[in-house]
């Protein structure tokens, strides 16, 4: 047998498809996280550019305002000198435009804020050339004109590297749950392999062989657990179906070559009898109700039907079976007594329930002799609904008790009775559709048969019976 | 009466033409559930026996087509199929009545005559007759030549339906699920034994016995 190629490595695996999922999530997180810190950035830098730029302005106008415009120059040309790289740039104008001090384009000389573009040689290597001056323009007494500027160049570089800083990142951590799902998927392959290796044994065959933990937490072998449960109920279930198999084989083959033998007799005789030819439908008739019984059963060990089920009037149906069935008994010189609480209810399908206790009934009425009392009863103990049914027959040695609801199991006396040896087993498989238990209780003499039913199943006893 | 007929098996065929014929029905047989639909909208059945498991669209499904195209003639299913869901599934579906494989030919023509002669406007009658023997559906009281009968509530249900199919043969089973609501059957005489006591009331001491047995049937209650 070919074993079927259900994976093809760990990259197609449902751990690495994740992991790649997750790696495009962290992605996106880092570019989205980059764009909103560049923008607090940005509005930070502008506040305090433009703070400083007031500061220094407001200093210039004080020296102005004590030194006079010389003065006012002269602290320009320190400021400006303090390092290589000043920190601010200057224009001072002349009541008339013309140029007393300062490097600034002329552009920017106006009153208030604004803003000029200047290319300049990178000051270090891989700098920014092109930058942004912010200037502040400031009308002084005597027609003057201050304006000072400053550069982003720091805010700039900042930048710069944080946006290297969090594409590296962010690609990293990609990389790493690439490579987390790849070894994760492997080692779930790996582990999913043993547990496909015993499925492949299963398939072809070996019925014992089950699943192996697949570990990683409790989920997962619960699942294995699971799955190993569901085997073993399928092994139960075929192990059923090849025990029936075997008695239809070997209870149905009696009935047949009796019929084969009566068929034959009828070729042979000259003249048909009509007695025959009822005894032969007869016949048919009893294997077809042994093929119906069986079907049933099981068709009821499927677990079919429960989805249909009502609340049953259980007084109502075996009050029903018992005026039903009295007049029979009564004719086979037997008495039936029914003691039956009223209003009970349980969940259940009326038929099945109806052809449970028939049977549990005509069993009675056939296996007792004359003179027999059978008692049928119907109470609630303790929240759970019991019908019982009792009669003063033979009863079944204890010994025997075990197996009276097996298939096809007779008691040796009444090998020579009518019947199939289903009536119980049916009674049985009808019991546990319903979650019902069904017992044989232990009675001196007779047989007497309970099932009680489920506590939880019971509908409120609002229904009353008329 | 005009029968449509609708079963794939050609030996159960012939054999149900067969039987059906012998009974003086006519009957239009077909063996795919296309071919009923379209008969059945067509002619003028007095009855459909479907089976219910054909290839193609099945006696579940032509029932299903020809309720919806408001064809109420009645329906009787005849099926292999046997589980009590099936039964209840079929009813659903619009049958009148479910016949389960294999039964008697006598089964199926007591049900097709119960179907066919099945009054329109059921239960309009209050009181039910069969030659002196009269029965009133409201009191529940059954008189014969104008004597009183005291008569148990069950007995009166089962003369009720004997009497509602007044000349119709009526079989067991029918009376078990009509009477008591069962669905199978029983392994002893339930029948046997209410009817020989409604028998003993109704019929013993009197001139002509009402209630008669058809061998190999069920039983007829006659009043002509």
């Amino acid at each position: 047998m070919v074993t079927e190629q259900r994976t093809s490595g760990p990259m197609r695996s449902a751990a690495f498809r994740f992991a790649l999922l997750l790696a495009a999530v962290f992605a996106i997180g880092a570019a989205a996280l980059l764009v909103i810190v560049q923008h607090q950035i940005g509005r930070y830098a502008a506040e305090a550019t433009n703070g400083g730029l007031k500061a220094e302005s407001a200093v210039l106008a004080g020296e102005y305002a004590q030194l006079g415009r010389q003065g006012l120059i002269d602290a320009m040309v320190r400021h400006a000198g303090v390092s290589r790289d000043a920190q601010y740039r200057y224009l001072l104008l002349g009541g008339d435009g013309a140029h007393l001090f300062g490097d600034l384009p002329r552009t920017v000389a106006r009153n208030g804020w604004s803003s000029v573009d200047v290319t300049e040689p990178a000051r270090e290597p891989g700098g920014p050339t092109r930058e942004t001056f912010t200037t502040l323009g400031k009308p002084l007494p005597g027609g003057l004109t201050l304006i000072v500027g400053t550069d982003n160049y720091d805010v700039q570089r900042m930048r710069a590297r944080l946006s290297r800083f969090t594409l590296l990142s962010g690609l990293g951590i990609a990389l790493f749950a690439l490579l987390g799902g790849y070894l994760t998927g492997r080692l779930f392959l790996r582990r999913l392999d043993r547990v496909n290796r015993a499925v492949d044994r299963i398939v072809e065959g070996d019925r014992a062989e089950r699943l192996p933990t697949i570990g990683f937490g409790p989920e997962f072998d619960e699942l294995s657990h699971n799955l190993n449960r569901m085997l073993d109920r399928n092994a139960a279930a075929m192990e059923a179906l090849r025990q029936v198999s075997t008695d239809i084989a070997h209870d149905l083959r009696t009935p047949l070559s009796r019929l084969h033998q009566r068929l034959e007799q009828m070729q042979d005789s000259p003249v048909v009898e009509p007695a025959m030819i009822d005894d032969a439908l007869a016949q048919t008739a009893g294997i077809l109700s042994t093929f119906q019984a069986l079907l049933r059963i099981g068709s009821l060990e499927g677990g079919v039907g429960r989805k249909r089920f009502t609340g049953v009037d259980l007084s109502e149906l075996m009050d029903r079976i018992h005026q039903a069935y009295a007049p029979v008994a009564e004719d086979a010189g037997q008495s039936y007594l029914a003691d039956h609480a009223q209003g009970v209810v349980v969940e259940g399908d009326g038929e099945l329930l109806a052809q449970l206790f028939t049977n549990l009934v005509e069993n009675a009425i056939v296996h007792t002799p004359a003179g027999s009392t059978i008692t049928s009863r119907l109470f609630v103990a303790g929240g759970v609904p019991v019908a019982e049914l009792c009669d003063t027959g033979p009863g079944i040695p204890p010994g025997e008790r075990a197996n009276v609801f097996r298939r096809f199991y007779r008691l040796d006396a009444s090998r020579n009775t009518e019947g199939s040896g289903l009536g119980l087993a049916l009674v049985a498989a009808i019991a546990a559709l319903h979650g019902a238990e069904c017992s044989i209780l232990d009675r001196e003499a007779g047989l007497a048969v309970r099932i009680a039913f489920p506590a939880n199943g019971q509908v409120p006893q609002t229904k009353g019976h008329s | 009466m005009k029968i449509l007929l609708l079963e794939d098996d050609e030996a159960t065929r012939m054999h149900l033409e067969r039987v059906l014929t012998a009974a003086g029905h006519v009957v239009d047989s077909c063996t795919s559930g296309k071919d009923a639909i379209f008969l059945a909208t067509g002619g003028d059945y007095a009855v459909l026996i479907l089976d219910r498991m054909v290839a193609g669209v099945d006696g579940l499904g032509a029932l299903k087509a020809l309720r919806a195209m408001e064809v109420r003639t009645p329906a009787v299913f005849l099926t292999a199929m046997n589980g009590v869901e099936d039964r209840v599934e079929g009813l659903e579906a619009g049958a009148d009545d479910y016949l389960a494989k294999p039964f008697a030919a006598s089964e199926l023509l007591a049900r097709i005559n119960a179907l066919a002669r099945r009054p329109p406007i059921a239960g309009t009658k209050t009181v039910l007759r069969a030659g002196d023997l009269e029965l009133d559906r409201i009191r529940r009281t059954v008189a014969r030549g104008g004597v009183r009968i005291d008569i148990q509530a069950q007995e009166l249900k089962l003369l009720e339906y004997l009497m509602l199919h007044a000349g119709e043969v009526v079989t067991r089973a029918m009376l078990l699920e009509n009477v008591w609501s069962f669905h199978f059957d029983p392994k002893t005489n339930v029948i046997e034994s209410h009817m020989s006591r409604l028998r003993a009331k109704v019929d013993r001491g009197f001139g002509r016995e009402l209630i008669q047995t058809v061998r190999g049937a069920g039983y007829r209650i006659d009043g002509d």
